[in-house]
C-alpha cells in the first residue's frame, strides 16, 4: 500500500510539473527575483520597453514577496535576487550564498521609525514599545537610532510584528513607535493621524544598500550575461532620474504595484537611485556607511548580535565590485 | 394559506419555510454590515477629516479617532481658531457594502496596469486551476487509501497513525522546502493544497467507510461473495453516496488553503490581487475579493449538490439536508 501511496505521488507530482510547465529546461533565461521597493520596481522601465532584449540578452524578472523571493533565492531557483546587504549575508549564512555586483540604490528616508503622536525625538521612546519585525532591516535602523542617540536597545521594550502589519500596530495604540518601509510606513501615517517619523534612513545614508545578489555558480558561467544585465541598469537610472522622462517611468512602476503615478512618485525621494558611476565609489573599500564594505560589516555585527546567524560572515566574499567597475 | 409550523423536532421545513429561512442566512449579516456602515451613532470610531482648520497636521481624507478630533477640535475653539470639521466614519478596515459591491464592478472591468499584468478573471482562473489540480492529486490517493483503511483493520493500522500525525502540522511551513522541490510557479502552490487537504481526507472517508451498515457486508459474506468483491460490490456502492458528501467538504477544505499556498513563489492568482490591495489599503477591493472566492466556492458546492441529487436518489439524507 505504501508503494500504491509512493508511485500515487509521484504520478502526482509529475502530473503537476506537466500541467504547468515546469521541470528543469536547459539555456534558461537568466531568472531574477523582485518585490515592491521602488528602486527594484525601477527594472520594470528596462522590462517594459524591452531594453534587456536590445541589449542581447534574456532575463526574466519574477515578482515575490520580499521573504519569498529569498526563499526561491536560498533554494536556487532564482539566478539572482534584488535584496538589502544585510539580508544578503542572512540568506548566505543559511547557504543562499549572493554576490552583490551592482547596487541598486541606497535607502534614503523610505525606511522608518514612525512614532505616535507625542513621540517627536528617538529620546522620547525611552522606556516605550516599538513594534519592529525583529532581525529585519528596520531593527537595524531603529539600533542605529537608538546609539546616535545616544541611547541602549534595552531602552524601548521591542514588539515583535510583521512589517506588513505594522500600519495595524500602530493604529492599535498598543505600541509607542512602529520601524517599516514605504509604503508601508506612509500607510502607517495615514492610518494614525498626527503620527510622524521621528527618524528615518535619510539620516543613516548607506545603513541599507540595495543590491543585485547573483548566484556564484551563474555569475562564474555567464558573467557575460550579467554584465549585459548590469548595463542596462545605468539606461534605467537615467530614464528615472531625467525630469522629462520620469513622468513615463512613474507611470510604468506604479502600474506595476497597483498604484496611481501620484501616489508613486513621493516614493521616489526616500530611495536613492545608484547609477554605475556612483555604484564604483561605493564598491570601494573603506569603514563606514559611504562604502559596501562598511555598511554591510555594520549589518554583519548587528545580525550576529542579535543571533539571526552566529557565525560573522566574510564580507569580501558576498561583494564582487569586478564588473560595476568593469563598465565605463 | 396554513401557518409555517417553525419548530419540529426532526422534521423538514415546507418548501416555502425553507426558502425564507434561505434568505434570512444571507440577510441578516448583510443587515448587520449595512447597519454598522450606514447608521451614524453605531460603532463609527472615527473621523473622516473634510476640513483641516487651523490644526497643520491634518489633512482632506484623513481618519482619526472620534476622541482625538473632540480634543483638536476644544483646542481650537478655545483658542478662537478654525476648528477641524469631519464626519463619523468606520476604520478603513471595514468598508460600506455599496463600496465593496462597486469595487467588485470595478475590479472585473479594470484592465491590468502593467503590461505583463493580468485580468481578474484570468487571476481567478489561475487560482481555481491551483484548486483543481490540488484536490484532484489529494484525493487520487486520499479516496482509495480512506476506503481502504476504513475496511481492512490492517491498512488502517499501518497508515492512519502516522496520517493522524502529520494532520496537524501546519501546511504553510512546508512552503520553502516545496519551492526547493518543485521551483517557484505553480508545483509548491498545489503541494500546500495536497497537504493541507490530504491527511484530514484520508481520516474522513475512512470514518465514513467504517458507518457502512455491518449487516450488508455480513449479508454479503454469508451469499459466499469474495473479500474483494465485498469491497467492490457492497463497501464502495453502499458509501459511494457519503463519500461524495465528504469530497464536496473537503473541496471547501482546499479553498480555505489557497491564501497561503499562493503566497509562496512567485505572485500569483487572486492571492496576489488581495495582498496587494491590502498592502495599500483599498480593502473594498480586498473584500470583494473575499466574495468572489464566497462565490466560486458557493456555486460549485451548489452545482454538485444538485449532481449528487441525480446520481443517487435514493440517498434520503442528501433530499433531507437540502
Amino acid at each position: 500500500m505504501k508503494g500504491t501511496a509512493r508511485i500515487a505521488s509521484v504520478v502526482g507530482l509529475l502530473l503537476s510539473g506537466v500541467m504547468f510547465g515546469m521541470g528543469p529546461v536547459s539555456a534558461e533565461p537568466l531568472k531574477v527575483g523582485y518585490s515592491d521597493w521602488p528602486g527594484w520596481v525601477a527594472w520594470q522601465v528596462a522590462i517594459d520597453k524591452g531594453w534587456f532584449k536590445e541589449a542581447g540578452v534574456d532575463v526574466a524578472f519574477e515578482w515575490f514577496d520580499y521573504s519569498a523571493s529569498m526563499d526561491a533565492f536560498t533554494a536556487g531557483k532564482i539566478d539572482a535576487n534584488l535584496m538589502t546587504n544585510g539580508d544578503t549575508l542572512v540568506t548566505g549564512s543559511g547557504g543562499g550564498k549572493g554576490i552583490m555586483v551592482m547596487l541598486t540604490d541606497f535607502s534614503n528616508g523610505n525606511d522608518m521609525i514612525v512614532g505616535k503622536p507625542g513621540i517627536k525625538t528617538i529620546k522620547d521612546l525611552k522606556g516605550k514599545k516599538v513594534g519592529i519585525e525583529v532581525g529585519v532591516v528596520e531593527h537595524l535602523l531603529l539600533l542605529h537610532a537608538l546609539q546616535e542617540a545616544g541611547m541602549k536597545e534595552k531602552d524601548v521594550t521591542l514588539v515583535n510584528a510583521k512589517t506588513n502589519e505594522t500600519p495595524q500596530v500602530l493604529a492599535s495604540g498598543q505600541v509607542d513607535a512602529i520601524g517599516a518601509w514605504q509604503p508601508i510606513s506612509g500607510e502607517a501615517m495615514k492610518g494614525l493621524p498626527g503620527s510622524k517619523p521621528v527618524y528615518t534612513s535619510a539620516k543613516a545614508a548607506g545603513l541599507i544598500y540595495d543590491a543585485l545578489a547573483v548566484n556564484p555558480t551563474s555569475l562564474k558561467n555567464r558573467k557575460e550575461d550579467w554584465m549585459k544585465v548590469i548595463k542596462v541598469w545605468d539606461r534605467v537610472v537615467h530614464y528615472i532620474d531625467d525630469p522629462k522622462t520620469q513622468a513615463d517611468a512613474v507611470k510604468i512602476m506604479a502600474a506595476r504595484v497597483g498604484l496611481t503615478p501620484e501616489a508613486y512618485t513621493p516614493l521616489l525621494k526616500g530611495t536613492k537611485l545608484i547609477d554605475l558611476a556612483a555604484g564604483k565609489k561605493v564598491f570601494k573599500k573603506a569603514e563606514g556607511l559611504t562604502s559596501l564594505y562598511g555598511s554591510s560589516k555594520i549589518a554583519d555585527d548587528f545580525n550576529v548580535k542579535n543571533e539571526v546567524y552566529k557565525q560573522a560572515q566574510d564580507i569580501d566574499s558576498y561583494i564582487d565590485p569586478s564588473l560595476t567597475n568593469a563598465t565605463k | 394559506m396554513t401557518r409555517i409550523r417553525w419548530f419540529q423536532v426532526l422534521r423538514p421545513l415546507t418548501p416555502r419555510a425553507r426558502l425564507v429561512a434561505l434568505c434570512f442566512s444571507f440577510v441578516l449579516p448583510v443587515l448587520a454590515w449595512g447597519v454598522v456602515s450606514y447608521v451614524p451613532f453605531v460603532w463609527h470610531p472615527q473621523v473622516l477629516i473634510t476640513k483641516p482648520g487651523s490644526v497643520d497636521y491634518l489633512q482632506p481624507g484623513m481618519r482619526m479617532d472620534k476622541t482625538a478630533f473632540a480634543g483638536e477640535v476644544k483646542e481650537a475653539l478655545d483658542e478662537h481658531k478654525d476648528p477641524p470639521e469631519g464626519y463619523p466614519t468606520n476604520p478603513i478596515y471595514l468598508p460600506a457594502p455599496h463600496e465593496v459591491l462597486f469595487a467588485f464592478y470595478t475590479a472585473f472591468k479594470t484592465p491590468p496596469a502593467a503590461q505583463d499584468g493580468k485580468w481578474l478573471h484570468q487571476s481567478l482562473w489561475h487560482s481555481i486551476q491551483i484548486i483543481f489540480w490540488g484536490f484532484v492529486i489529494s484525493s487520487i490517493i486520499g479516496v482509495p487509501l480512506g476506503v481502504l483503511c476504513g475496511t481492512y483493520a490492517v491498512f488502517s493500522r499501518i497508515s492512519e497513525p502516522f496520517v493522524e500525525f502529520f494532520r496537524y502540522l501546519p501546511a504553510p511551513a512546508f512552503g520553502a522546502l516545496a519551492v526547493a522541490i518543485l521551483g517557484i510557479y505553480d508545483g509548491p502552490k498545489i503541494t500546500i493544497i495536497v497537504i493541507g487537504t490530504l491527511f484530514q481526507q484520508i481520516l474522513i472517508i475512512a470514518n465514513t467507510t467504517r458507518k457502512l451498515d455491518v449487516s450488508l457486508v455480513e449479508a454479503a459474506l454469508t451469499l459466499g461473495t469474495s473479500n474483494t468483491q465485498v469491497l467492490s460490490r457492497v463497501v464502495i456502492p453502499g458509501i459511494l453516496p457519503d463519500l461524495y458528501r465528504d469530497q464536496r467538504i473537503l473541496l471547501g477544505w482546499a479553498w480555505t488553503y489557497l491564501i497561503v499556498a499562493e503566497l509562496i513563489g512567485t505572485m500569483s492568482g487572486i492571492t496576489w490581487f488581495i495582498t496587494q490591495q491590502a498592502r495599500y489599503q483599498h480593502f473594498n477591493n480586498v473584500y470583494a475579493a473575499i466574495m468572489m472566492i464566497g462565490i466560486i466556492g458557493l456555486g460549485t458546492d451548489i452545482v454538485l449538490a444538485l449532481i449528487g441529487r441525480r446520481l443517487f436518489p435514493w440517498d434520503r439524507s442528501l433530499v433531507k439536508s437540502e
